[in-house]
């Protein structure tokens, strides 16, 4: 039976013009909404600057939305433990960030904080990263190898969520394929619920049966 | 004497203008100007009144202190871009540290429980904690602003404030120890810092103003580094919302 795991009903945000207390505001989503199946995939798409990241930033309450509500298992995400709610959604940006140390280290970051059961063995070899790299320090490996770690990190979590900022614009187009592969093959074996921005039609449709644009601060199903 | 008061205050006024002249290519030549005006006028005040402030009672010495240490933390305020909790946290660091640093020097008889030795000894360890405090400040907010990115990954992951900044954090107090250590490194080498000075025109045996003068080198660092750590450490919410995102009013 599908049941809704992220809702968004009637989301607003603005941003400053300009950095500072006091400065203008200028409104980027005005009215969102949306539902996302436990265990969907969808798309978001839309040129840049146009409020895909910060939409995804204020599911796991990176930001606040002005006004509206987002609901994560029908419970309003403000009731959440900001930690917790962090755990349960997880995310990856745009640009990988590998912390200090090593491999094997960055991925057992999220297994350490919460104490889970995540095996990071077999997270690494699930997204593609040899046994070989895990002492190497993460700051020397390619941008797509930067990406696996920090896919792995977010698994390592249990998260029952994923929201991917582009995951795949900063890598050349082999990793960027690689990437892709790996992502949805993750999806299903984690029956993950998966929001997925890309500024790529292509990639948008291929991935996803279930895509919306992001235009003048609104949400449309794409049927396209 | 008037020859060398006038002589004195002619070169520091040439000195003043220079940097001032020089400052403006960075756009602070106000703040150099203010600063150095104020540097000045309160230090003539302060020769007119120390043998005044040295003849009072102790408990005087200890107020005088306590508002040093409010000034100073109100400089460090200024330099966080008014951070909220900033002020009392500033105030109390630099106070506690400096006090809890100069208390030996007069249990061990190193100098005499006198106003003399109380309130010169302090304001050095005052003003530098305050300088560390405020270098420390600006820089970790810089490296807040700058490895934005990094702090947001943590906190993706669930990590608290504290853990997504530490980084940042240590970058921030390393930064500002930098100076103190280099002086520290070449202490007697490169230079001959004030107190030792003082006591060696004064006509002191060298080698008993070499020993005061590093135990009170060792201990302006102690108190520079445990402030700040201090600081940055209770501080750190500051950055921070209630729902743990970062502000970006204060970066």
């Amino acid at each position: 039976m599908v049941e809704p795991h992220i809702e968004l009903r009637d989301v607003y945000r603005s941003v400053a013009r300009q950095p500072g207390k006091g400065s203008p505001r200028s409104g980027i989503l005005s009215g969102i909404n949306l539902t996302v199946d436990r265990g969907e995939l969808i798309t978001i798409m839309g040129p840049s600057g146009v409020g895909k990241s910060s939409l995804l930033r204020l599911i796991n309450r990176l930001s606040e939305a002005d006004y509206g509500s987002i609901m994560v298992d029908s419970i309003n995400i403000k009731q959440f433990d900001p930690r917790e709610l962090r755990r349960r959604i997880g995310m990856v940006f745009q640009i990988p960030v590998v912390f200090k140390g090593t491999v094997y280290e960055n991925i057992a970051f999220g297994k350490k904080l919460w104490d889970t059961d995540a095996d990071i063995d077999k997270l690494a070899e699930e997204t593609g990263l040899p046994s070989i790299l895990l002492d190497a320090d993460a700051a020397n490996l390619s941008v797509g190898e930067k990406q696996r770690v920090c896919i792995a990190r977010a698994l390592a979590n249990k998260p029952e969520a994923l929201l991917l900022d582009e995951p795949t614009s900063s890598l050349d187009r082999a990793s960027a394929e690689k990437v892709e592969g790996l992502l949805l093959r993750l999806q299903a074996e984690h029956r993950l619920t998966m929001l997925w921005v890309t500024h790529d039609q292509e990639q948008s449709k291929r991935i996803s049966r279930h895509n919306y644009v992001l235009e003048d601060g609104t949400l449309r199903e794409d049927h396209g | 004497m008037v020859d060398t008061i006038t002589l004195a205050l002619v070169l520091t006024v040439a000195f003043l203008a220079l940097a001032a002249i020089i400052a403006s290519r960075y756009g602070i030549r106000k703040e150099v100007f203010i600063s150095g005006s104020r540097a000045v006028v309160q230090i003539l005040i302060l020769s007119s009144v120390i043998i005044l402030v040295f003849n009072l009672p102790i408990y005087w010495s200890l107020i005088i202190l306590l508002a040093m240490a409010v000034i100073a933390g109100h400089t460090t305020y200024i330099r966080s871009g008014r951070l909220e909790l900033m002020f009392p946290a500033a105030v109390l660091s630099i106070a506690s540290t400096s006090l809890a640093l100069l208390v030996p020097f007069f249990l061990v008889g190193l100098f005499p429980l006198d106003p003399r030795y109380i309130i010169p000894t302090g304001s050095i360890l005052i003003g530098n904690a305050m300088n560390v405090s405020s270098l420390a400040i600006d820089r970790y907010r810089g490296e807040l602003r700058n490895r934005r990115g990094e702090v947001e990954a943590y906190l993706a992951l669930g990590a608290s404030p504290r853990t997504a900044s530490e980084s940042c954090m240590n970058q921030g107090i390393l930064s500002a120890l930098i100076p103190s250590i280099d002086n520290m490194k070449n202490l007697g080498l490169v230079w001959i810092p004030g107190v030792m000075t003082g006591m060696l025109l004064s006509g002191s045996d060298p080698v008993r103003a070499a020993s005061i003068q590093v135990c009170i080198f060792i201990a302006i660092f102690l108190t520079g580094m445990v402030s700040t750590n201090l600081l940055l450490y209770y501080t750190t919410s500051s950055f921070f919302t209630a729902a743990l995102q970062l502000k970006d009013e204060a970066l």
